[in-house]
């Protein structure tokens, strides 16, 4: 037969089940009978659940079954449960996994969560866990002492992490974050240390939608080597264990800080290169001004020495030149000055014996007289009256003589 | 720290920084300031990397309300 076991009913004093089978259509139960399963049988059947669908028996899963009708005087007609076939069941879970992809994708928000930025630090974590799990302890202990003195912040938002109770469970805790959202980077969902049973819950539509459109990337870390549910595709990051989960978060740190680090070498180390270039630079410019002034002063001496030297040597010429121009005159003028002299001296001679050709004397000495009227020269007749005493110079001597007459003579005309 | 500055933009700077002094746009001039910001900068970074200023009284308190 097959039915939806709508409840166990799982007694666990008496171990003994008494599950509440249903038939549904759209929704609605349209059959319904009670039925037992005994505890040797249970106990069976929950292992055989276990090992193929590492589920246990639960509510609200479809179940392919054996029974024997029973009646009971008291208790009326009923089902034994005798045996249950796993693999029909789990055909159906997988069935409504698939039913979960479908109905995100189609909604389009089956990538939401994975496609938000992811925050360049993680570093306040609001995780959803139990205290007690030991998933959740490695988580901490792999992010909280670490080597690197990363500082995270986290809190816990507690909650049922497996079976049915988990999605309404982590559900209200989303919600709950929702309200302090500022407050985190990230939302980490964290199971583990227990068996890998429980988890089709995260194959529940509601709780993966829920993860899908959650405003910050939430990543996962639920700790089973079991096929991925839905709820950890639609996470950010899903991690297979807590403890890589918390790595991964280091990871992020380092890729972050690698960088830093980098860029603090590349600074240290380009700044000493710029330096140093900078002063081999200077360096050069000084050698070279100093070789540039070097030469120039060189140059110059050089300059400055043939400049005196052709300047002694220039002077002595010329001293040398004018020295012999000045004797050259000195000579001509002496020369010219004795010609002039001599010249002269014989002009003088002939002056002297022109003059002394006109003096009175060598006149008188010819015969000729000067007639004297009062110590001055007679030169005209009418300067002579008769009577005057006249003095007649001779060459030799002289002759007193009155005037007799005074007459113009006309030979003398 | 004296600075309240976001480690992204924090980052970004001493980025650009790096590539600044990379390509030799800084002179010897600028470059003592450069590095001085830098430093800074790296302090930023790796105090956000090992500080967190979040408050647990404060978040539950406003989970409560």
């Amino acid at each position: 037969m097959k039915a939806e076991m709508n409840k166990l009913n799982y007694y666990k004093q008496s171990g003994h089940c008494y599950p509440e089978l249903v038939e549904k259509q759209d929704g609605v139960i349209v059959a319904q009978v009670k039925s037992n399963l005994w505890k040797d049988d249970y106990t069976h059947i929950n292992n055989e659940f276990l090992r193929v669908l590492k589920e246990p028996l639960k509510d609200g899963i479809k179940i392919l079954f054996m029974a024997n009708i029973s009646f009971h005087p008291m208790h009326g007609l009923s089902l034994r449960i005798i045996d249950i076939d796993p693999g029909y069941t789990l055909g159906d879970l997988e069935k409504e996994k698939q039913a979960t992809i479908q109905k995100l994708q189609e909604e389009g928000i089956f990538n939401k969560n994975r496609s938000l930025p992811f925050p360049l630090l993680p570093q306040r974590i609001a995780v959803i866990s139990v205290e007690t799990s030991k998933g959740y302890i490695d988580f901490l202990k792999v992010i909280d002492n670490n080597e690197w003195n990363y500082t995270f912040f986290h809190l816990l938002f507690p909650s049922l992490l497996q079976g049915e109770n988990a999605i309404g469970g982590i559900i209200r805790q989303l919600e709950r974050i929702k309200t302090v959202l500022e407050h985190f980077d990230v939302v980490a969902i964290i199971r583990g240390g227990g068996a890998d049973i429980g988890l089709s819950s995260y194959n529940n539509y509601t709780l993966a939608r829920a993860i899908a459109l959650f405003p910050i990337p939430v990543i996962t870390g639920i700790g089973h080597a079991t096929n991925e549910t839905v709820s950890e595709m639609v996470s950010f990051e899903n991690a297979i264990t807590p403890t890589k989960l918390g790595e991964f978060l280091m990871q992020k740190f380092h890729n972050f800080s690698v960088p830093v680090r980098q860029a603090q070498e590349k600074i240290i180390d380009k700044s000493r290169r710029l330096i140093s270039e900078e002063g081999t630079r200077f360096q050069g410019t000084v050698r070279m001004f100093r070789s540039a002034t070097e030469h120039i002063l060189i140059k110059n001496k050089s300059m400055l020495r043939a400049l005196s030297q052709s300047l002694i040597q220039q002077s002595q010429f010329r001293f040398r030149n004018e020295r012999q121009y000045f004797i050259f005159i000195r000579d001509g003028m002496k020369r010219n000055a004795l010609n002039l002299w001599n010249n002269s001296s014989g002009m003088l001679s002939n002056f002297e014996r022109n003059i002394r050709n006109m003096d009175p004397k060598n006149v008188l000495k010819r015969g000729y007289s000067i007639t004297l009227l009062n110590g001055k020269a007679v030169r005209i007749f009418d300067e002579v009256k008769e009577g005057d005493q006249l003095e007649t110079s001779l060459f030799k001597g002289s002759i007193l003589s009155i005037a007799m007459a005074a007459n113009k003579s006309s030979d003398h005309e | 720290m004296s600075e309240n500055i976001n480690y992204k933009t924090a980052f970004e700077e001493l980025q650009v920084i790096v590539s600044e002094i990379e390509q030799g746009e800084i002179s010897v001039d600028e470059l003592s300031a450069k590095v001085k910001r830098a430093t800074e900068l790296i302090k930023i970074c790796k105090d956000k990397l090992t500080t967190t200023e979040e408050d647990v009284n404060n978040i539950l308190k406003q989970l409560e309300g």
